[in-house]
């Protein structure tokens, strides 16, 4: 790994943590998984023997891994090829070397970070685990050829720990994911609720989307701070750009309309289509409380008379009701 | 605390300057309605710029001082809520339907006049 792709990646220290992975939440995993100091010595007892056929193993994985055109295009580099082999190899080692505590966790969380970081998707990783269990499983059986009873039984220890390794490693990729999702739904919450001046004491507020409960609450907040701020007296929010108003919005809408008003300012809601009225009216939403009018020009215009700004546009008042 | 009244012409202003007691509420209703014949104002303005939080007693008693004034013959602004303030009261439904708002002292002492 060069020095520019490590310092990309998330220390697995801190991932371990945010994904809650204390002591408790890891005995928590081995119970589940039945695994217990039997299989910790049973694996231990296993160390000798792997370290006997490891190159072979990993010889055989990686002649696999070449086999398929995905899991190919990884492996390109000969330099990289013979560091993953190595490193494989410690792993494959590490597997019945016991002490399965925090630093082995840890290990196995950077693992699925860089898996998740180079873009390796689920299946291969899978498929490559279900590869390296037969390995093992067939050499195990025939080091144990006479007591199938032992083969069984430390096939089954390595087995689950390996479907802890596997749970670990998912979990990254899933939390990495979400992270993810949930960064881009702030930047997605940031960039659609911009509140512009457009003169002094007037405020528009386009909305440009679906509002859900959450998105509804921090418009709200943000558009009466915004009148604190800029010391607005009017502000015109333009809804053409949203699908769909339910009971729920349109609620917002009232309190919206209400908090604006306890501040002393007025709200004007401009861009009703005619679905969303037609909607509203049939659910029997009472709007009688909000201004509303056609559109944004018509909001504009409506605004400039409450503040006292004579009206150059040939448009007609539009405005349906006033406070 | 006592909250001050001011005289200002026939306008008389009541700055809220912390979080009260229900006590002072109460006592800032029986000043207001007595001081309003007193000085013969027309126009009370309650600012509540300093109030980060209000609950619905002190709604309540707002609204009582509005009603009690309008029957001395006085009207009553509500100037300076805060956002957080008045996003908070209208979620729990307290909207002050029937009384005035304006956003600053200045604007309140404006709407009176006109």
């Amino acid at each position: 790994m060069d020095e520019i792709e490590k310092s990309t990646l998330p220390d697995s220290y801190v991932l371990m943590n945010k994904m809650g992975l204390d002591e408790n939440e890891v005995a928590r995993r081995k119970d589940w998984l039945e695994f217990t100091p039997d299989d910790e010595a049973r694996l231990l007892e296993l160390n000798e023997m792997a370290q006997g056929y490891a190159t072979e193993v990993i010889e055989a994985l990686y002649e696999h891994f070449l086999k398929f055109e995905d899991t190919r295009k990884f492996f390109e580099n000969p330099t990289v090829l013979s560091r993953v082999k190595n490193l494989q190899k410690e792993y494959f080692l590490r597997l019945t070397k016991g002490d399965y505590t925090k630093n082995y966790i840890e290990e196995r969380i950077k693992i699925g970070a860089v898996h998740a970081a180079i873009g390796l998707d689920v299946k291969w990783y899978l498929g490559a685990y279900n590869y390296y269990l037969r390995a093992v499983g067939e050499r195990i059986f025939k080091a144990f050829k006479n007591n199938p009873d032992q083969a069984l039984q430390a096939f089954f220890s390595l087995t689950k720990l390996v479907y802890m390794d596997i749970g670990l490693a998912i979990d990254t990729y899933i939390f990495q994911r979400e992270m993810t999702i949930s960064k881009q739904q702030e930047a997605i919450r940031e960039l659609s609720t911009p509140v512009l001046q457009l003169r002094e004491e007037l405020l528009i507020l386009p909305i440009i989307g679906a509002i859900d409960s959450q998105r509804a609450r921090q418009l709200t907040e943000q558009l009466l701070h915004a009148i604190r701020d800029k010391r607005a007296k009017v502000v015109v929010v333009d809804i053409t750009g949203v699908p769909t108003v339910d009971s729920r919005v349109a609620n917002h809408l009232v309190q919206t309309v209400d908090a604006t008003r306890l501040m002393g300012a007025t709200l004007i809601i401009t861009g009703l289509s005619a679905e969303v009225a037609q909607t509203l009216v049939t659910i029997g939403v009472d709007l009688s409380k909000i201004n509303t009018v056609g559109d944004l020009q018509g909001g504009i215009e409506a605004a400039d008379k409450i503040l006292g700004i004579p009206v150059t546009g040939k448009h007609d008042d539009t405005l349906t009701s006033t406070n | 605390m006592k909250v001050p009244i001011l005289k200002q012409g026939n306008i008389l202003i009541a700055t809220i300057q912390s979080a009260l007691a229900d006590k002072d509420l109460i006592n800032l209703q029986n000043d207001l309605s007595h001081q309003v014949i007193q000085y013969r104002a027309n126009g009370v303005v309650i600012d509540i710029t300093e109030l980060d939080v209000m609950d619905s007693f002190s709604t309540r008693t707002l609204r009582n001082i509005a009603s009690i004034l309008k029957l001395r013959g006085a009207n009553t602004i509500i100037v300076g809520m805060q956002p957080d303030v008045a996003y908070a009261m209208v979620q729990l439904g307290l909207t002050l339907p029937d009384i005035k708002t304006a956003r600053d002292l200045e604007e309140g002492l404006i709407l009176l006049h006109s």
